[in-house]
Protein backbone atom coordinates (compact mmCIF):
# COMPACT_ATOMS: atom_id res chain seq x y z
CA UNK A 1 0.00 0.00 0.00
CA UNK A 2 3.45 2.20 1.19
CA UNK A 3 4.47 1.72 -2.43
CA UNK A 4 0.97 2.88 -4.25
CA UNK A 5 0.95 6.20 -2.16
CA UNK A 6 3.58 8.66 -4.48
CA UNK A 7 1.77 6.64 -7.41
CA UNK A 8 -1.65 7.72 -6.23
CA UNK A 9 -0.27 11.42 -5.64
CA UNK A 10 0.96 11.61 -9.11
CA UNK A 11 -1.79 11.00 -10.46
CA UNK A 12 -4.00 12.99 -8.25
CA UNK A 13 -1.25 15.89 -9.09
CA UNK A 14 -1.54 15.07 -12.82
CA UNK A 15 -5.49 14.79 -12.52
CA UNK A 16 -5.57 18.00 -10.72
CA UNK A 17 -3.19 20.01 -13.00
CA UNK A 18 -5.28 18.73 -16.06
CA UNK A 19 -8.61 20.20 -14.44
CA UNK A 20 -7.01 23.58 -13.38
CA UNK A 21 -5.46 24.00 -16.85
CA UNK A 22 -8.59 23.00 -18.86
CA UNK A 23 -10.84 25.97 -16.88
CA UNK A 24 -13.90 27.22 -18.10
CA UNK A 25 -14.57 27.16 -22.14
CA UNK A 26 -12.64 29.95 -23.98
CA UNK A 27 -14.93 33.04 -25.20
CA UNK A 28 -15.11 33.33 -28.63
CA UNK A 29 -13.14 36.54 -29.73
CA UNK A 30 -12.87 38.22 -33.02
CA UNK A 31 -10.33 36.26 -35.21
CA UNK A 32 -12.22 32.98 -34.26
CA UNK A 33 -13.63 30.33 -36.63
CA UNK A 34 -17.18 30.72 -35.12
CA UNK A 35 -18.83 27.41 -33.88
CA UNK A 36 -20.88 26.05 -36.34
CA UNK A 37 -24.80 25.11 -35.38
CA UNK A 38 -27.71 23.62 -36.61
CA UNK A 39 -31.16 24.81 -35.73
CA UNK A 40 -34.77 24.80 -36.85
CA UNK A 41 -35.65 27.95 -38.99
CA UNK A 42 -39.16 28.56 -40.65
CA UNK A 43 -41.73 25.61 -40.57
CA UNK A 44 -38.78 23.59 -38.25
CA UNK A 45 -36.63 23.32 -40.95
CA UNK A 46 -32.80 22.65 -40.26
CA UNK A 47 -30.67 25.73 -41.19
CA UNK A 48 -26.91 25.28 -40.75
CA UNK A 49 -24.35 28.48 -39.99
CA UNK A 50 -22.10 26.95 -42.70
CA UNK A 51 -24.38 26.52 -45.29
CA UNK A 52 -25.61 30.26 -44.96
CA UNK A 53 -21.75 31.38 -44.83
CA UNK A 54 -21.33 29.42 -47.83
CA UNK A 55 -22.65 31.52 -49.86
CA UNK A 56 -21.11 34.48 -48.00
CA UNK A 57 -21.35 36.86 -44.54
CA UNK A 58 -23.56 36.29 -42.14
CA UNK A 59 -24.97 38.62 -39.66
CA UNK A 60 -26.60 37.06 -36.34
CA UNK A 61 -28.42 38.68 -34.19
CA UNK A 62 -29.52 37.11 -30.59
CA UNK A 63 -32.99 38.70 -28.73
CA UNK A 64 -34.64 37.98 -26.05
CA UNK A 65 -37.76 36.71 -26.76
CA UNK A 66 -40.40 37.15 -29.55
CA UNK A 67 -43.42 39.12 -29.20
CA UNK A 68 -42.04 41.14 -26.64
CA UNK A 69 -40.23 44.71 -27.38
CA UNK A 70 -36.97 42.75 -26.30
CA UNK B 1 -32.23 34.05 -32.95
CA UNK B 2 -33.75 33.35 -29.89
CA UNK B 3 -34.59 30.74 -27.63
CA UNK B 4 -38.40 30.62 -28.15
CA UNK B 5 -39.51 27.70 -29.84
CA UNK B 6 -39.49 27.43 -33.37
CA UNK B 7 -43.43 27.41 -34.18
CA UNK B 8 -43.45 30.56 -31.62
CA UNK B 9 -41.03 32.12 -34.46
CA UNK B 10 -42.80 31.51 -37.17
CA UNK B 11 -45.35 33.31 -35.80
CA UNK B 12 -43.86 36.16 -34.76
CA UNK B 13 -42.38 36.11 -38.49
CA UNK B 14 -45.88 36.16 -39.94
CA UNK B 15 -47.28 38.65 -37.87
CA UNK B 16 -44.39 41.49 -38.50
CA UNK B 17 -44.01 40.61 -42.05
CA UNK B 18 -39.96 39.74 -41.33
CA UNK B 19 -38.44 39.26 -44.15
CA UNK B 20 -35.18 36.88 -42.95
CA UNK B 21 -34.45 34.37 -40.99
CA UNK B 22 -35.29 33.40 -37.63
CA UNK B 23 -33.91 30.41 -36.00
CA UNK B 24 -34.64 28.80 -32.86
CA UNK B 25 -32.30 27.77 -29.94
CA UNK B 26 -35.02 26.32 -27.77
CA UNK B 27 -32.89 23.72 -26.52
CA UNK B 28 -29.63 26.22 -25.65
CA UNK B 29 -27.32 24.14 -28.02
CA UNK B 30 -25.90 27.36 -29.99
CA UNK B 31 -25.90 30.51 -27.62
CA UNK B 32 -24.02 29.21 -24.65
CA UNK B 33 -20.52 28.93 -27.43
CA UNK B 34 -21.13 32.58 -28.44
CA UNK B 35 -21.53 33.65 -24.87
CA UNK B 36 -25.04 34.57 -25.83
CA UNK B 37 -26.93 33.02 -22.84
CA UNK B 38 -28.02 34.45 -19.90
CA UNK B 39 -27.02 32.43 -16.78
CA UNK B 40 -27.32 34.70 -13.67
CA UNK B 41 -30.07 32.68 -11.84
CA UNK B 42 -31.08 36.01 -10.65
CA UNK B 43 -31.98 37.63 -13.74
CA UNK B 44 -35.67 37.94 -15.00
CA UNK B 45 -34.33 36.45 -18.13
CA UNK B 46 -32.16 33.73 -17.00
CA UNK B 47 -31.77 31.15 -19.43
CA UNK B 48 -32.69 33.72 -22.53
CA UNK B 49 -30.71 34.62 -25.06
CA UNK B 50 -28.90 37.86 -24.51
CA UNK B 51 -28.64 41.07 -27.41
CA UNK B 52 -25.86 40.03 -29.02
CA UNK B 53 -24.56 40.55 -32.78
CA UNK B 54 -22.02 38.98 -34.78
CA UNK B 55 -20.43 39.21 -38.07
CA UNK B 56 -19.55 35.70 -39.54
CA UNK B 57 -17.77 35.66 -42.93
CA UNK B 58 -17.71 32.95 -45.95
CA UNK B 59 -14.89 31.37 -44.00
CA UNK B 60 -17.01 31.01 -40.98
CA UNK B 61 -14.55 33.65 -38.66
CA UNK B 62 -16.12 36.13 -36.74
CA UNK B 63 -15.39 39.48 -37.62
CA UNK B 64 -17.33 41.64 -35.28
CA UNK B 65 -19.05 40.55 -31.81
CA UNK B 66 -21.08 42.68 -29.29
CA UNK B 67 -22.53 41.19 -26.90
CA UNK B 68 -24.74 43.47 -24.64
CA UNK B 69 -24.71 42.79 -21.15
CA UNK B 70 -28.40 44.88 -20.43
CA UNK B 71 -30.61 43.01 -23.00
CA UNK B 72 -32.33 46.97 -23.90
CA UNK B 73 -29.08 48.22 -25.75
CA UNK B 74 -29.78 47.83 -29.17
CA UNK B 75 -27.59 48.93 -31.84
CA UNK B 76 -28.39 51.03 -34.70
CA UNK B 77 -28.95 49.10 -37.61
CA UNK B 78 -26.78 51.79 -39.61
CA UNK B 79 -24.34 50.79 -36.89
CA UNK B 80 -24.89 47.13 -37.72
CA UNK B 81 -24.38 47.88 -41.32
CA UNK B 82 -21.21 49.99 -40.94
CA UNK B 83 -19.31 47.26 -38.92
CA UNK B 84 -20.32 44.92 -41.62
CA UNK B 85 -18.68 47.13 -44.34
CA UNK B 86 -16.07 48.04 -41.61
CA UNK B 87 -15.20 44.21 -41.28
CA UNK B 88 -14.15 43.18 -44.61
CA UNK B 89 -16.41 40.18 -44.22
Amino acid sequence: MRRMTPLLLATLLLAAVGLASAGPTAALEVGQKAPDFTLPGPGNKPVKLSELTAKGPVVVFTFIQAFTNT
Amino acid sequence: MSADHAATLDAFTKQNKINYLLLSDFRRTMLPGYDALVTDEKSPIFRYAKRAYYIIDKNGVVRYMKVQENALDLLDPADVLKALKDSGA
